[in-house]
C-alpha cells in the first residue's frame, strides 16, 4: 500500500514488532490505513499479529520499527499518547474488563477523568445517556457481577463511547458470547457505527463478524495476505 | 463519580485487609502519639512550672545531667542571693526516695524538701483539712492528690521511707499542683528533704531584677555571675545556670523520654511503612488487569499513581484517627495505674494529635510511593495479558 497517510483517518507504515526474545516477527512489516467512518475486520490465524496491530494501532504498545499516522500526523512525535488515547480512540475488549466494584454508571464513567472537562453530575448524566444508547439504562446502577455477559460487553461498548471518540478498536468482542449475544452486540456496533460515523476497526476469528464489515484484511506471520473490499 | 469515590471503593472491596492494615496502623500510630504525649506533657509541665512561678534562672550543679543527682553547699544559695540583680532565691532538695507502704511493700516516690519561701508553696493548693507546713516543724509531710490517693492516706495518717518505722512522717496536707509530678509527689520541711535524699541542695530557682525592657540581658549578667560561683571549701563544685527553655532540653530524664519516644516513632513508622506497602503492593498486583485497562483508556501514570497514593494517605488518615483514639483511651488507662500515674498526665495537645496525623501521612506516602511508581510503570498491554 502507497497511500498518503493524510488521506486516512490512521495509517500503519511498515510497522514491525519483535517479541522479546527476538526470533518472532510479530508485525513484518505492515502497512494498513483505516479511512474515517470505515468498518474494517483484521482476521487471521491466532499469532497472525491482528492483536498487536490493533494495539499498535491503538497506541497500547510502541512499534520496532515503522510509524503510526492519526489523521497525517506521526504519532511517534505526540507527547502525550495517553491524551490520544483518551480523545480519540474507544477500546473494546474480549473479556470486557470491567472493574468490578464500580456500577455499570460508574464503569462508564471511568475515561471521562480524562476526557474533556465535566463536572461530576454531567459525567453522571453522560453516562447515562450512552448506557441509554446501548440499551443498558435500567441497569446502571448494577454492579458487572450482577449482568449477564452481552450486558457487560455493551456497558464495555457504552464506556468505549464516552469521550465521542473518532474510532472504536475491538478486540474479539464475540468471542465470550453466546450466539444471540454476539448478533445483539454486533448490530449495536454497526449501529452506532453508522450513527456516530466511527471508524471501527474489529479483530475477529468470526466469519460472521468480518462479514459485516465493509473491508476485510486477512493476516499472517505478521504480514498482510488479502485486503478486500466488500460490495 | 467523584475520583476519591473510585478510590474509596477500591479500598472497600476487601473490607477486611483494609480493616486489619488500618488496625495494625492504629496500634502503631497510638503507642507513637501516645508516647509523643508523655514526652509533651512531661516538657510542657515543668516548662508551666518554671512559667507560672516566674523563675527566670534554674541552677544546679554544673556536669550533672538532671537536679536528682546535682549537690552542693547552702553557701552557694547565699552568695547568689548576694548578686545585686537576683530578686530572689528558692533552694531545695529533690530525689526519688522508697516511700514504705502499711503492707511492707515499697514504692518510689519524688520528694521535695522545701524551705517556707519557695516559689512553689505561692500557687499550690491544699485541701480542706490540710495545713502549710510551719516554720522549724520537722517529720511533716505534704502529699501530692495523685500520690495521697495512690497510697490511700489522709490528713493526720502516717508514712515511713526506707522502712524506718522509728522515724515517722505525718501527713499534714494534701496538695494539688499543676505540675503532674508534683501531685505525684510529697513535699517536706528543707532539713527533712536533706535528710531523706542525704544531699545538702540539688538545686535553687531564680528571679532576677528586671529593671530594663531587655531582661533578657540582665538575666545573662545573672546567668554569668551564678556560674563564677565557687565554694572555698569545695572549689571543685561549680554551678551551671540556666534559662528554664534551655533547661528543658537539656535535662537527662526529659532527653530519655523524648529519645524513647522518638525511637518508638521511628519504629512504628517502619513498621507502618512495611505494612502499607505489603498491603499496596498485593493491591496493586491483584489489580493488575483493571490498572491495564484504566492506562488502556487514557489514564497516564500522574492519575494510577495518584489513585494508588490516594488509597495509601486514606488508610493511613483512618489509621491516624484510630491511632489518636487508641492512644486517648490508653493513656487514660496507664493513668489507673499507681506505678506512673504521679508522672504522666492523660492529655492529647493538639500539636501532638497534628505531628502524629503527619508522620501517619508520611507512612501512607512512603508505603503507597513503590506501589503507585511501579503501577504506573505497567505497559497497557503487558497488564491486560496479566493473569
Amino acid at each position: 500500500m502507497t497511500d498518503d497517510p493524510a488521506s486516512h483517518l490512521i495509517y500503519a507504515d511498515r510497522l514491525v514488532k519483535t517479541y522479546p526474545d527476538g526470533a518472532v516477527h510479530a508485525l513484518n512489516g505492515i502497512t494498513v490505513g483505516v479511512k474515517p467512518a470505515q468498518h474494517v475486520a483484521i482476521t487471521g490465524p491466532s499469532g497472525c499479529g491482528k492483536s498487536t496491530l490493533l494495539n499498535m494501532l491503538g497506541m497500547l504498545d510502541r512499534p520496532d520499527g515503522g510509524e503510526v499516522y492519526f489523521r497525517g500526523e506521526a504519532l511517534s512525535k505526540h507527547a502525550n499518547l495517553d491524551h490520544f488515547r483518551a480523545r480519540q480512540i474507544g477500546f473494546v475488549f474480549q473479556s470486557f474488563f470491567l472493574i468490578p466494584t464500580l456500577t455499570a454508571r460508574e464503569n462508564v464513567q471511568v475515561p471521562m477523568f480524562e476526557g474533556p472537562r465535566l463536572a461530576a453530575r454531567e459525567r453522571a448524566k453522560k453516562a447515562e445517556g450512552l448506557l441509554e444508547l446501548v440499551s443498558m439504562g435500567k441497569r446502571a446502577n448494577h454492579l458487572p457481577q450482577q449482568l449477564s455477559v452481552g450486558e457487560r460487553q455493551r456497558v464495555a461498548l457504552a464506556r468505549a463511547l464516552a469521550n465521542d471518540p473518532v474510532m472504536l478498536l475491538a478486540d474479539e468482542p464475540t468471542g465470550n458470547l453466546d450466539s444471540d449475544n454476539a448478533v445483539k452486540v454486533l448490530d449495536l456496533f454497526a449501529s452506532l457505527q453508522k450513527s456516530r460515523n466511527l471508524a471501527l476497526l474489529v479483530v475477529t476469528h468470526s466469519d460472521e463478524v468480518a462479514e459485516r464489515a465493509d473491508r476485510v484484511i486477512r493476516m499472517k506471520d505478521g504480514r498482510v495476505l488479502s485486503d478486500s473490499a466488500r460490495t | 463519580m467523584y475520583f476519591v469515590s473510585f478510590i474509596l471503593k477500591n479500598l472497600t472491596r476487601r473490607p477486611i485487609r483494609t480493616a486489619l492494615t488500618v488496625l495494625g496502623l492504629a496500634v502503631a500510630v497510638g503507642s507513637m502519639i501516645a508516647l509523643l504525649a508523655v514526652s509533651h506533657n512531661v516538657e510542657k509541665s515543668v516548662e508551666a512550672a518554671f512559667d507560672q512561678r516566674r523563675v527566670d534562672l534554674v541552677v544546679m550543679q554544673a556536669g550533672k545531667s538532671s537536679g536528682l543527682n546535682s549537690d552542693f553547699s547552702e553557701f552557694l544559695v547565699e552568695e547568689a542571693r548576694k548578686i545585686p540583680e537576683v530578686d530572689k532565691v528558692s533552694a531545695g532538695v529533690v530525689d526519688v526516695t522508697d516511700m514504705t507502704r502499711d503492707s511492707g511493700a515499697s514504692d518510689p516516690v519524688l520528694i521535695q524538701g522545701w524551705r517556707l519561701d519557695n516559689f512553689g508553696f505561692e500557687d499550690i493548693q491544699i485541701q480542706p483539712g490540710g495545713r502549710m507546713l510551719e516554720k522549724g516543724e520537722r517529720n511533716k509531710i505534704m502529699l501530692g492528690k495523685t500520690l495521697a490517693s495512690n497510697l490511700n492516706k489522709k490528713v493526720g495518717d502516717s508514712l515511713v521511707f526506707g522502712g524506718n518505722k522509728e522515724n515517722p512522717y505525718e501527713v499534714i496536707a494534701i496538695f494539688k499542683s499543676f505540675v503532674v509530678f508534683e501531685d505525684g509527689g510529697a513535699i517536706v520541711a528543707f532539713e527533712d528533704g536533706q535528710a531523706l535524699t542525704g544531699k545538702r541542695v540539688t538545686g535553687f530557682s531564680v528571679r532576677v531584677k528586671k529593671t530594663s525592657p531587655d531582661s533578657a540581658a540582665e538575666i545573662e549578667i545573672v546567668r554569668q555571675k551564678i556560674d563564677a560561683l565557687r565554694d572555698p571549701k569545695d572549689v571543685t563544685v561549680r554551678l551551671s545556670a540556666q534559662t528554664p527553655d534551655t533547661y528543658v532540653t537539656s535535662v537527662s530524664q526529659l532527653k530519655l523520654i523524648r529519645a524513647v519516644a522518638w525511637l518508638v516513632s521511628a519504629i512504628a513508622l517502619a513498621i507502618g511503612v512495611i505494612s502499607m506497602l505489603n498491603t499496596m503492593a498485593m493491591s496493586v498486583l491483584e489489580r493488575t488487569q483493571e490498572i491495564g485497562i484504566l492506562r488502556a483508556v487514557g489514564w497516564p501514570p500522574q492519575r494510577v499513581i495518584s489513585m494508588i497514593l490516594g488509597e495509601a494517605v486514606l488508610l493511613a488518615s483512618a489509621a491516624a484517627i484510630g491511632g489518636t483514639i487508641i492512644a486517648f483511651l490508653g493513656m487514660h488507662l496507664l493513668t489507673l495505674s499507681p506505678k506512673v500515674n504521679g508522672f504522666i498526665e492523660p492529655e492529647l495537645a493538639l500539636v501532638v494529635i497534628l505531628r502524629g496525623v503527619g508522620i501517619t501521612v508520611l507512612i501512607g506516602v512512603l508505603g503507597g510511593a513503590y506501589p503507585a511508581f511501579r503501577a504506573a510503570r505497567l505497559l497497557p498491554t503487558e497488564a491486560l495479558r496479566h493473569d
